[in-house]
């Protein structure tokens, strides 16, 4: 129960160069529900109900400017989208530079949570490589306590994040091939493990394979959780770190389009953890490798667990996503595609 | 003579400015620490995080409404950030501050269709993401001060508290018959009775106490409600008999105030404990609580055995140790302090206690053998006794 909690002062200091928090004071759900058009490419609110929280009672139907979500529009775009897959090409260095930080994530609207960072969010930056680059990825421990990358997929032991620890202010090189293709991740492994995870340090790794996936509108979503009160059950649950993000800020998505989505489960504490589409259903990859694909509209990850969703929505609208563990759901993991002509 | 008399004026000018230097040092002192604190702290170490606790004092229930009473106990600020209602984060608003001074209080109001009897928990979130917790075993809707409302309380005030004390009165003629010692020994009974009040509401006043904030509760408090009660019934004693000890018909006064006094208490629990879903009020508890209670009546009747009284004296001996069940019911029922709780509690309980020390005086002076006879011991035993077991019946 080792809180280390944020005093005021700290809170003031903190968060400002490391992340795009911006600092909300308070929720103030009823009353200031006024018709906001957001504008911005993926995400258009435009035509979201703007306030029907006095006729509606919980989040399953909450949308738009309700959703107690914290920030703008784009803030999470960085997480959201990834950066695009390289053709293969023999002989490539693909080079990361990840920090190690304390910051203070703001989760919830007002809710400040003292997390351990990769690069100032949680989960940390979308790493990419195509398989058979040289992925050289420079670590910088620039927090409080010894961390490590520990990186899933195929590479030699001493490259492994688990015997390399690095202590506060020390640097490290992991260099290794990457392979095999798929949807892989990565995490701190230093002890005690469930709290180096808890705290923030992870990320998604996708690795492409040499023949290219079809050409699609790529996502990446990283289900996680926020133990804001240390007794080690979340108090949030949320995709790519922000409870209600896509919820108040649906991800625009084009009818027929191909939709890949890269999803990951770091959710610490709970068994599982799952993703549910309405409205149509999907094809999954598990591990983003083989042949294997399941048409469904739900699947289930424990910690560790990922693979690749591939849909073309068939019709427009709203279309709700969230775990089908209804207590995630009420507790800030949902959101919405809207589906444009 | 000129000298003489500039002494002890002087001596006077220099007693007062002695009197006011502890103050203005203590001022200084203050002054001090408070602007170099944080380093006096730093010699030996950092203090460890606020706990962001809220106090939930009071949650209120209507068709479509939650209202949520929460108080900042803490010294630091304590904002909220986020509500739960069932482990699900719903829409609300503030009534009042979001963020909490020491000591403030605001009300959470959450739009929801709770379920009727069903248990729910409510989660209130600190900035700082402590989530405080308070489950409710069944949620039932908060009555609405209306004229039939007050009626009800007024009502069961009267069976619980009015009636029994009445129908125990009615033993007088009866005990105009019997000998001293029968007398002796319903004195020495009623001196049980009132040890049991006490200590049963001494034991309320610290549960209360305990469940308040630090800055407010503190068994100083229960003290302070015990001395209070204890010094003032012994006033109210001393004027009303000019010294002497009491007897008759202000014994009888006495005991009246003392067990009233108690009532309140037995009527804020019982409106406070329905008002907020704890308590089954049926047939049976009230019929529990009118058995427990006649006996209060005998208490009241035997110091006035063997004096006149009209029945306007003993309508308002009825009244006086019954009627305040009534007042307690409607406080109870329809507000929230659980300071004023801890201290009525406390009250009632310095009261019994004087009493109690009032009926020992009398048993000790008028009975046969004084406190030592048998008869007086068997009879303040029997009084806890009648009290214990009638008691299960409202348990």
């Amino acid at each position: 129960m080792a809180k280390g909690r944020l005093t005021r002062g700290r809170l003031l200091a903190a968060a400002a160069p490391l992340a795009a928090v911006p600092f909300v004071g308070k929720v103030a759900l009823a009353g200031d529900a006024a018709a906001g058009g957001h504008d911005h490419s993926g995400h258009s609110p435009e035509r979201m109900p703007t306030s029907h929280l006095k006729g509606t009672m919980g989040h399953a139907a909450m949308v738009g400017d309700e959703a107690p979500a914290v920030g703008g529009p784009t803030d999470l775009d960085a997480l959201l989208y990834p950066p695009p897959a390289l053709p293969y090409q023999p002989g490539r260095v693909r080079e990361y530079t990840l920090t190690a930080t304390d910051a203070d994530l703001e989760v919830a609207p007002g809710v400040f949570f003292p997390g351990w960072v990769y690069n100032g969010t949680a989960p940390g930056p979308v790493i990419r490589a195509t398989e058979g680059d040289l992925l050289r990825v420079h670590f910088v421990n620039g927090g409080s306590h010894p961390h490590t990358i520990h990186f899933h997929g195929i590479h030699p032991t001493n490259m492994d994040g688990v015997f390399q620890i690095v202590d506060t202010g020390g640097l490290f090189t992991y260099e290794f091939e990457a392979r095999p293709a798929g949807m892989q991740l990565y995490h701190c492994h230093s002890t005690p493990l469930k709290k180096h995870i808890h705290k923030g340090l992870y990320g998604a790794f996708i690795i492409d394979p040499k023949e290219p996936r079809p050409p699609a509108k790529e996502l990446v979503m990283v289900m996680n959780g926020f133990d804001t009160d240390g007794d080690g059950e979340n108090n949030f649950y949320t995709v790519n770190g922000r409870s209600f993000y896509y919820a108040r800020y649906p991800i625009r998505i084009k009818r027929s389009e191909r939709v890949r989505i890269y999803l990951a489960n770091l959710t610490e504490f709970d068994l599982v953890n799952s993703f549910h589409l309405h409205a149509d259903f999907f094809r999954y990859q598990p591990t983003g490798t083989g042949d294997h694909w399941e048409y469904t509209d739900t699947v289930m990850q424990c910690q560790g667990q990922r693979g690749v969703i591939e849909i073309e929505f068939a019709a427009s609208g709203l279309h709700m996503f969230h775990a089908h563990q209804s207590e995630f759901t009420e507790l800030g993991w949902m959101g919405f595609f809207e589906v444009v002509d | 003579m000129e000298a003489h008399s500039a002494t002890p004026d002087r001596g006077r000018v220099n007693w007062r400015i002695w009197a006011v230097v502890p103050v203005l040092l203590l001022a200084a002192v203050v002054g001090v620490v408070v602007t170099a604190g944080s380093s006096l702290v730093d010699l030996v170490g950092s203090n460890p995080p606020p706990a962001d606790q809220f106090d939930i004092r009071r949650v209120e229930f209507s068709p479509g409404e939650i209202r949520i009473v929460v108080r900042n106990p803490q010294r630091d600020d304590l904002t909220i950030a986020n509500v739960n209602v069932d482990d699900a984060i719903v829409p609300y608003e503030v009534d009042g501050p979001t963020t909490l001074g020491r000591l403030r209080s605001s009300t959470i109001v959450v739009p929801f269709e709770w379920v009727e009897d069903d248990p729910i928990s409510f989660g209130v979130t600190s900035s700082t993401g402590i989530q405080t917790v308070k489950e409710i075993p069944a949620a039932v809707a908060t009555p609405e001060p209306s004229a039939k409302g007050f009626f009800g309380y007024a009502l069961i005030g009267l069976l619980v508290g009015v009636l029994p004390i009445a129908l125990g009165l009615l033993w007088l003629p009866a005990l105009r018959h019997a000998g001293a010692v029968w007398l002796a020994t319903f004195m020495a009974f009623t001196a049980g009775l009132l040890s049991f009040l006490g200590v049963e509401a001494l034991t309320e006043a610290f549960d209360l106490q305990a469940s308040l904030p630090a800055a407010l509760g503190g068994a100083g408090l229960v003290l302070l409600g015990v001395a209070l009660s204890f010094l003032g019934m012994t006033a109210l004693a001393g004027r009303l008999t000019g010294g002497a000890a009491a007897s008759g018909l202000t014994l009888a006064l006495l005991i009246a105030v003392g067990i009233g006094l108690h009532n309140l208490g037995e009527g804020l629990a019982i409106g406070a404990s329905f008002a907020l879903g704890e308590l089954q009020l049926g047939a049976f508890l009230i019929v529990g609580f009118m058995i427990h209670n006649v006996t209060e009546g005998l208490g009241i009747a035997t110091p006035v055995a063997k004096t006149r009284v009209t029945v306007l004296a003993l309508v308002g001996l009825a009244i006086i140790a019954g009627a305040p069940t009534i007042l307690g019911a409607w406080i109870g029922g329809y507000t929230s302090s659980d300071v004023l709780g801890a201290l009525f509690f406390a009250i009632a309980a310095g009261a019994a206690f004087q009493v109690v020390v009032e009926v020992g005086r009398y048993v000790a002076r008028s009975a046969p053998g004084g406190l030592r006879s048998g008869h007086a011991i068997a009879g303040f035993i029997a009084g806890i006794a009648t009290m214990y077991v009638t008691g299960v019946l409202v348990a």
